[in-house]
């Protein structure tokens, strides 16, 4: 499956409550065209989605965070998943879209791929992980396990790398805040 | 030193979260924070490095709530990225507050010497409005920055030297 794909399966198990924290360049574009409005859509911020939504989990108990990250992203900001696992916020959850690119500036390979993800998720005494390539037969089961679990939970996907020809975000960083600010007031 | 309990109390009243990574030089005001966990509303997050904080405590500002983050001035060198491309981008305020390591050149290890001499040149770099968190009087600079931070909806700092949040 592609980025875009799993992004337009999740549409469908989403809920009005829903927070969504996308990280930067093709998954914050994916999810701003794709995904119901508005979000949380970083831009720069590298490294920090994984902290960002802990604020946001931990700032709304009643509403699930969830981020959406690749891994070049994911990899930067390490240190803020083991300290996600450290408090286990059930509201929070991490899906990480993983083509072992930076795709976004020109396919650079990323480490990402050394990895036993597996491994690593078990190591953070997490309940609900799961780590494979991402299918079309069985992503609703993978997206309804990781979104309805009552626990942090992490949703590795290996994705084949694409893009769609999308336009940027129109709405500077300041009007996204103060757009997902009201929403989450009203 | 400032009494903790009367620091505790002012920032209970402005902020719900507090994260970062410990200096020595805040040592006695973070284990009092430890010690009265069960009573404060202040929810404390450890971080694993500073830009981590600056990424919780803009969450918490997207969720128009307010955490304030504590560090290092060495931690300053690692969250360039994390306040120009999300905290004072998308302009989320938050309370930074900054141990001034490296004052004294021979008095203080000489990691911190380098750091020391460019925190505030940095500060100011970055466009961070800062100010002296005081032994004496050190709410009437603590309203100020907070009242800049609300004002502008954004990022500011506190300098903290050795002996005002420890012995």
């Amino acid at each position: 499956m592609k980025g875009y794909e799993v992004i337009s399966a999740l549409k469908n198990h989403l809920n009005e409550e829903d927070i969504i924290v996308s990280s930067n360049g093709n998954i914050s574009r994916e999810a701003y065209h794709i995904l119901p409005k508005p979000q949380v859509y970083l831009r720069g911020s590298m490294g920090l989605p994984v902290s960002v939504g802990l604020g946001l989990a931990l700032a709304n108990p009643d509403k699930r965070a969830i981020v959406i990250t690749g891994d070049g992203n994911f990899l930067m900001g390490l240190g803020s998943s083991i300290t996600a696992a450290f408090y286990k916020l059930k509201n929070l959850k991490i899906l990480i879209l993983d083509n072992s690119q930076y795709y976004t500036t020109g396919g650079q390979k990323t480490v990402s791929s050394v990895i036993n993800y597996t491994k690593f998720f078990d190591s953070l005494n997490n309940e609900i992980h799961c780590s494979k390539r991402a299918s079309k037969d069985q992503i609703d089961h993978d997206l309804i396990k990781f979104l309805n679990s009552d626990t942090f939970s992490i949703l590795h996907l290996i994705i084949k790398e694409s893009k769609l020809d999308l336009t940027n975000i129109p709405w500077h960083p300041e009007e996204i805040r103060e757009r997902f600010g009201i929403k989450l007031s009203s | 030193m400032i009494d903790p309990n009367k620091f505790l109390k002012l920032l209970e009243k402005r902020f719900q979260y507090i994260s970062g990574v410990p200096c020595s030089y805040f040592k006695d005001f973070l284990a009092f924070l430890v010690s009265h966990e069960a009573e404060t509303e202040l929810k404390h997050i450890y971080a694993t490095r500073e830009d981590e904080a600056i990424g919780i405590a803009s969450g918490v500002a997207f969720a128009n709530k307010r955490a304030l983050v504590y560090m290092q001035n060495s931690g300053l060198g690692n969250i360039g990225d994390a306040l120009t491309s999300l905290a004072q981008l998308y302009k989320l305020p938050m309370l930074m507050l900054i141990s001034y390591r490296g004052l004294e050149i021979d008095k203080d290890f000489p990691e911190h010497s380098l750091m020391g001499e460019i925190n505030e040149p940095l500060l100011k770099a970055l466009k961070i409005p800062y100010w002296d968190l005081l032994e004496d009087n050190w709410e009437t600079n603590m309203i100020i920055a907070i009242e800049k931070m609300e004002e502008t909806s954004s990022p500011v700092a506190l300098l903290v030297r050795k002996g005002v949040l420890c012995q």
